[in-house]
């Protein structure tokens, strides 16, 4: 038995305004405008002619620029957020879901922005991925932005590297999953033009597996710091508790999903979709444990 | 026949036999048996290994073999660590030492060979600091280990104060004690029988506090000339500075208790110090102590699993970089030159194999 705990923040009372809540909305509000000139531009895009050359080169087009900017300035603000909750409560977003969501928000937006800005051969996903965050965004703003403690057990330098690596892990899987979202999306009559200017959809899925592999690695990466952590804070390296099965059972399925790729002529839509379902298993893993544990981890406190 | 064993599709059955087994484990059920995890992962570390000796996809890069060296190395010492592993709890009175007979819930593998006989340390006091809602922070236990080193073989004969607590383990001859959130009050008593006979000495452990601040309760029985006396129930009354509304540090040394005794209808509080004769002897309260609650773990693998976990992954990575990673832009660009024109019309299966 443990005694009251703060891992699901719902013994403690909301101590004072949320000053972090404008800037949440602030932030989100970034995302969604970089969302709708994303898709505004790819239905421009529809009627105009882009060579493969276009898409590829480091110059990017008009409208990408601004979502571009959208998605920084959403997690610039984001940023400003975060800050806020963490100066006044003293501790990092690590504890209950209003602060994981807000902090996911803020990591799967930087990384999505950098790979954005960097490989602009996926820009087209941004109308995939970006909506992503109007589901975590959503669901961040109907919970209440109660106050945390610090469980004594998250005083560990491992539970840096675990949580950053494990936002790196999800992040690729995003860009992964967009990426997936493009390919089948461009096979639906609806959404064919959208997409016709956009590379091979060999190219794409090439380019999509290699952000699962990246996501791969971290996700091995997120383990083992994990179960350092867990080893330093509770006794044990592994317990099979809630997050550690579903994490497990997800990198089983990305390391068997990747070994597939590799070694049988699966379709690319088929393998689109195994994207898309590693994706959804991660987000499950993350964000569905609450509501099948009562702490995520076991001896949260 | 040893390329068979290392196939691919054999790789695939593994892992599905490997996630069953992790769902059946979720919550490491009581009724699981051993074989269920153990199956599917000797299963895969054969396969693993006849790849390894056979896949030129594997054993020809440089990373892959590290990776999946790596993989199997973390398969043989997990199961290494299990045979060897000791796991129990422990609940150390301050001013007492360390003995392996305390241990309870102790389980261990058939190969453990650990020196737990000659550990020493003595529990000192311990503060847990409390957030306003009684919300837990970090503990504070001390304890003393011999000066200079950490067995019962050497030393200067001195003693050296260590805090280990949430943050901080403490590790004796790869044994690992951590803090638990179970800790609490003892009162020490004295027995001293009716006709003069040896007295005894001894504590006994309250439930945990504040978890059971309302249930503060325990009963002793003590030896008589037929064998068992009769049942002595016992209450104690704590003044801590609990308080709800507020930050507080739970700390024995500013504790006082009043212990209620209770045997057959008769009612006594005791203060530190006092006396009390029921039937059989004579009852001393002497003072009020604490105790505090251990996990004990030992595994001997535990710095060579992490090792060859970061092996596998920086093996992962290598190859990674090597093959995928050069540039995320490079690659498919010179994709998209052998792709078809028509963006939409590539065949399903004609960029199988290409990821690596």
């Amino acid at each position: 038995m443990n005694e009251v705990t703060s891992a699901s923040g719902s013994m403690l009372s909301v101590m004072g305004y949320a000053t972090e809540l404008p800037w949440l909305w602030a932030g989100l509000s970034a995302y969604v405008l970089a969302t709708v000139i994303a898709v505004m531009g790819m239905m421009r895009m529809r009627i105009g002619v882009t060579t493969i050359g276009a898409m590829t080169q480091a110059s990017p087009r008009p409208h990408e620029k601004f979502v571009l900017l959208m998605v920084a300035l959403g997690v610039a603000l984001l940023t400003v957020a975060i800050t806020e909750r963490w100066m006044r409560l003293g501790h990092g977003p690590f504890v209950n879901l209003f602060e994981l969501l807000m902090s996911q928000l803020w990591s799967l937006g930087l990384v999505f922005a950098v790979v954005y800005w960097r490989v602009p051969l996926l820009r087209p996903s941004a109308v995939v991925a970006l909506p992503m965050t109007w589901v975590l965004g959503g669901w961040v703003l109907a919970l209440q932005p109660v106050d945390t403690a610090f469980p004594p057990t998250y005083y560990n330098d491992w539970l840096w590297a675990h949580v950053g690596l494990g936002k790196f892990f999800l992040a690729f899987c995003l860009v992964g999953t967009g990426l997936a979202g493009v390919i089948l999306l461009r096979n639906t009559q609806r959404f064919a033009a959208w997409f016709r200017h956009v590379p091979a959809d060999a190219v794409l899925d090439a380019l999509a597996w290699r952000f699962m592999l990246l996501a791969f690695i971290f996700h091995s990466l997120m383990l083992t710091a994990g179960a350092v952590w867990a080893q330093d804070a509770w006794g044990r390296y592994w317990a099979w508790d809630a997050l550690e099965t579903s994490s497990f059972l997800n990198w089983l399925m990305l390391g068997a999903s990747i070994h597939a790729r590799l070694t049988y002529r699966i379709p690319i839509r088929v393998g689109a979709i195994a994207i898309i379902g590693v994706f959804v298993f991660a987000f499950i893993t993350y964000f569905g444990t609450p509501f099948y544990s009562t702490a995520a981890h076991k001896g949260v406190v | 026949m040893i390329r068979a064993l290392g196939s691919i599709r054999l790789a695939l059955v593994g892992m599905l036999l490997l996630a069953i087994a992790a769902a059946l484990s979720y919550g490491n059920p009581v009724g699981t048996p051993v074989w269920v995890l153990v199956a599917p992962l000797a299963f895969l570390a054969v396969n693993l290994l006849a790849a390894i000796a056979t896949n030129p996809r594997i054993n020809r890069r440089g990373g892959l073999l590290v990776f999946h060296l790596g993989l199997l190395a973390i398969i043989v010492l997990a199961g290494i660590g299990r045979l060897t592993h000791l796991e129990a709890q422990l609940e150390m009175t301050e001013g007492t030492a360390f003995s392996p007979a305390d241990l309870t819930h102790l389980a261990k593998g058939p190969w453990h060979s650990g020196a737990l006989e000659q550990l020493v340390f003595v529990q000192g006091p311990f503060t847990v600091d409390y957030s306003p809602g009684i919300v837990r922070g970090l503990t504070h236990s001390q304890v003393l280990i011999p000066d200079g080193q950490t067995d019962a073989s050497g030393g200067t004969g001195g003693w050296q104060t260590k805090v280990v607590g949430d943050d901080r383990v403490l590790i004796l001859e790869g044994y690992r004690f951590y803090t638990s959130f179970n800790k609490g009050f003892a009162p020490v008593l004295t027995w001293v029988p009716d006709g003069g006979g040896e007295a005894l000495s001894g504590t006994i452990h309250m439930p945990s506090y504040p978890l059971f601040d309302y249930k503060q309760e325990s009963s002793w029985t003590p030896p008589n000339e037929k064998g068992v006396g009769k049942e002595i129930k016992f209450w104690l009354r704590l003044k801590t500075g609990l308080r709800d509304d507020a930050a507080w540090v739970l700390d024995g040394k500013t504790t006082t208790g009043v212990l209620v005794v209770n045997v057959d209808d008769r009612r006594v509080e005791l203060e530190p110090g006092q006396s009390v004769h029921v039937p059989g002897g004579v009852l001393r309260y002497e003072r009020l102590t604490t105790w505090m609650g251990y996990k004990v773990f030992y595994d001997p693998t535990l710095h060579w699993l992490f090792g060859a976990a970061i092996m596998a992954i920086l093996g992962l990575g290598t190859h990674f970089w090597r093959k995928a990673g050069v540039s995320l832009q490079i690659a498919p660009v010179l994709a998209a030159i052998d792709a078809p024109e028509v963006p939409r019309a590539s065949p399903p299966d004609a960029s199988a194999g290409r990821l690596v």
